[in-house]
């Protein structure tokens, strides 16, 4: 694929959004970088996503936390980002005269203004990091340059999930569901929709030309708006040619503890790892793990692992990360056990979540629900 | 800027003894313990011992070595000054020649050593599974005040014959060199590994290559030389793991090996010296809720759903349902299908066994042999390849191989 700057696209992510939804795995890191399916962490799909569509100008607009992310990116090696031109560029935000810390996408993007104007691709495609997918970016702007619009939203077409209808003002990340005519032009952006059943929600990913952006960003700024969709985007419907993309592949979204858990346990289906890790492969920080060893006397059934696991006991059910340790005779069963968490010998865990280098202690019993999975926290023992 | 030590790894034999392994692919370059390859050994030896700058002298079939060697960065061997490079015989303003022998090749790459003016030359060979401190050798090798000092492993008196043996005095220093002797005058056997003095190693590399008698080879020709010279030459004696896998029934061995870390000295989980390798950069494997599985290795990108039981499984294996795996190697990327049964052998990279075929059996008695399928072959539904057979082209539904 030859880029020209007459169709290529540059790429904006926002690590941090939604991140007041999952409060419990973000306490020490940020939406982008929570660990998923065995051995990612949720920026992987994005970012994976866009290289592979032959983006390779990526900018990532963070607000807290975010070192876990940048100790994750290093150089953008793994996503074959480390370019002369363009390449991976974190932002942190800028040492302002006021202590706010940005709210909404306008004043992350007005931040990065001339940086913007300095770039060459036309477009921009802007998208959040709390969805695991394989998206196909390519088609996404051949979409949006065939039919003229001057802004493209994608969607998937799907039961509204009660974690976003429960979403209301206090949390500051708004959700969209798209008033959609039928010649593919959103009508209408309903913010925060509390209706129940099958609707059009919003991915937030967005193609604009980059010049478009600027002088929006700018105007809006200058009036004080905080939110893209609600207050550029929505406000001007009539005006700007907003066109919806459908996306009808599969997607993980992550909108709360209990969606965390069962988008990683759906990844125990082998149909569902081959939709969402093909067509492209999705690439990841490399860390030199051993195969994972089952000893004798071991026993899995249903389990996703990474490398580096050594298994002496019983998993059933569970998405083991990098470097998991189940001592003998441990029992883990409907579990996430992230990075290095250590389960000692005789141990039962049944639906939970434990965080990296979480370790349960010998003979100790840890039990949750399918509703409630229980969560332990970085670091800790049990 | 000059160098303390560079390396210059061996790896342009043929492994004529892997047979079907190696008809494209050079024996460093043999996949192992799961997501390794031989000669991940050596180099990541290397860089844990601080060696930074690694000459790697290929040959036969290099294709799929040097595509995985690349720019040495799973290593951390991309280096500004230094690094690891590949090199091949080249020509010359006076001709061009193959590396004759190990010493001929290092010889033809001596303007690649000068560069780095190193004060030592460690020589290492492509072909063994060990883990070793080359640092901790080369205080050895300083603190003797050698020239010359060669690792050596103690094996049992009656195997010594079968060694090239280094017989040595009360202080380690080599007397005698006894290539295969019948009698064995000691139990040191030489790993073919060897730090070198590099204005010694230069001196003697140039008096061989004009010896027209000679093989150009270190065991034969430049230790017996420096032998005669009385040279300061000791033996540095080393006992950890250490496996020569040139062999077909080796390589199964060592792979067993892993399995056991506690009881066999090799040991892959190991955090203060990790073995690096190029990552396949497949997801997590997926366990299905049927699959039985017993003491075994599995790597990322695998799929299970069969009976797999100690067994190394290489990244992106399929088991399907029915299938069952006993002592076997399979390299990345094959596929056992359904009612497959798989024992006691080595299946390649990509290989497909389609339902119900047979591949090796468990031994009795005399009949210990590895079966053998090379890569990218397939065997046919049905088909039987017995337990000494070696399979280097695809096998009809039903026949016998």
């Amino acid at each position: 694929m030859i880029n020209s700057n007459a169709d290529s696209a540059m790429g904006i992510l926002f690590p941090n959004s939604y991140d007041s939804l999952v409060p419990e795995l973000v306490s020490e890191r940020l939406m982008a970088s929570i660990p998923f399916a065995s051995r990612y962490r949720l920026v992987d799909f994005m970012l994976s996503s866009m290289v592979n569509c032959g983006i390779d100008n990526i900018s990532l607009i963070v607000k807290r936390n975010y070192h876990s992310l940048m100790d994750h990116l290093g150089s953008g090696r793994e996503w074959d980002l480390t370019r002369k031109k363009g390449g991976l560029n974190i932002i942190p935000p800028f040492a302002q005269k006021t202590v706010n810390i940005y709210n909404g996408r306008v004043e992350a993007i007005a931040s990065i203004i001339d940086y913007l104007k300095r770039q060459k691709e036309k477009y921009v495609i802007m998208a959040d990091t709390n969805v695991a997918v394989n998206f196909n970016f390519s088609k996404l702007l051949q979409k949006h340059i065939d039919s003229g619009a001057d802004v493209t939203i994608a969607y998937t077409r799907e039961e509204v999930p009660k974690a976003l209808r429960d979403i209301d003002m206090t949390k500051k990340d708004l959700y969209y569901t798209l008033d959609i005519d039928r010649d593919g032009r959103v009508q209408k952006i309903v913010v925060n929709n509390k209706e129940s059943g099958e609707n059009n929600v919003s991915m937030n990913i967005y193609v604009i030309e980059r010049e478009l952006l600027i002088d929006q960003i700018r105007q809006a700024y200058v009036n004080g708006l905080t939110y893209f969709e609600r207050d550029i985007i929505s406000p001007q419907l009539d005006k700007l040619n907003v066109q919806a993309y459908e996306h009808d592949g599969y997607f993980a979204r992550i909108l709360d503890l209990n969606t965390y858990f069962a988008e990683n346990m759906k990844m125990l289906k082998e149909e569902n790892i081959n939709a969402l890790f093909s067509p492209n492969p999705v690439y990841t920080k490399i860390r030199d793990d051993n195969p994972t060893r089952y000893a004798v006397g071991s026993h899995a059934k249903n389990v996703m692992a990474a490398d580096g696991c050594v298994i002496e006991g019983e998993v059933e059910n569970s998405v083991l990360f990098r470097g998991v340790k189940v001592g003998k005779g441990a029992k883990v069963r409907n579990c996430v056990l992230m990075q290095d968490t250590v389960i000692e010998t005789g141990a039962t865990v049944e639906y939970a979540i434990t965080d990296k280098n979480v370790k349960i202690s010998a003979y100790k019993e840890l039990k949750g629900t399918e509703s409630f999975p229980v969560f332990v926290e970085k670091r800790k023992q049990v | 800027m000059a160098k303390e030590m560079i390396a210059m790894l061996l790896a342009g034999g043929q492994g004529s003894r892997l047979y079907t392994l190696t008809q494209k692919l050079a024996k460093p370059a043999v996949p192992f313990g799961g997501k390794y390859r031989i000669i991940d050994f050596p180099l990541s030896n290397c860089v844990n011992s601080g060696i930074d700058t690694v000459g790697i002298l290929t040959q036969y079939q290099p294709l799929v070595l040097n595509e995985y060697i690349g720019n040495g960065q799973p290593w951390d061997l991309d280096r500004l000054h230094g690094g690891v490079h590949v090199l091949p015989p080249y020509q010359k303003a006076t001709g061009s020649d193959w590396y004759k022998g190990t010493a001929n090749a290092i010889y033809q790459n001596i303007n690649f050593i000068e560069r780095y003016d190193p004060e030592y030359v460690i020589i290492l060979s492509g072909d063994q599974i060990c883990k070793q401190d080359y640092s901790d050798f080369l205080r050895f090798h300083k603190e003797k005040g050698a020239e010359f000092s060669v690792a050596v492993m103690e094996v049992p008196w009656d195997e010594a014959s079968r060694f090239g043996l280094m017989v040595t005095d009360d202080n380690d220093k080599i007397t005698e060199f006894q290539e295969k002797p019948k009698e064995p005058k000691s139990n040191l056997a030489s790993m073919g590994i060897y730090i070198f003095n590099w204005d010694i190693l230069k001196k003697y590399l140039i008096e061989d290559e004009n010896d027209p008698d000679s093989e150009n080879d270190f065991g034969k020709n430049v230790i017996p030389s420096l032998l005669r010279d009385k040279r300061e030459m000791y033996a540095y004696r080393f006992s950890g793991y250490w496996k020569d896998v040139g062999t077909i029934s080796s390589l199964w061995e060592a792979n067993m090996e892993v399995l056991d870390p506690e009881n066999s000295g090799i040991n892959l989980f190991d955090d203060d010296w990790r073995i690096y390798s190029r990552n396949s950069g497949m997801t997590g494997h997926r366990i299905g809720a049927e699959a039985v599985l017993e003491n075994s290795m599995i790597t990322d990108g695998c799929s299970i759903d069969g009976e797999v039981r100690h067994s190394v499984l290489f990244a992106g294996v399929k088991v399907e349902k029915g299938a069952v795996i006993e002592d076997a190697v399979i390299m990345g990327g094959s596929t056992i299908k359904e009612g497959a049964q798989i024992k006691h052998c080595i299946i390649a990279e990509n290989v497909v066994i389609e339902k119900n075929a047979v591949v090796g059996a468990m031994p009795e008695g005399d009949k210990k042999g590895v079966a053998t399928v090379g890569s990218n072959v397939t065997i046919g539904e049905g088909a039987v390849v017995g337990p000494d057979a070696m399979v280097s082209a695809d096998v009809k539904g039903g026949d016998k191989a």
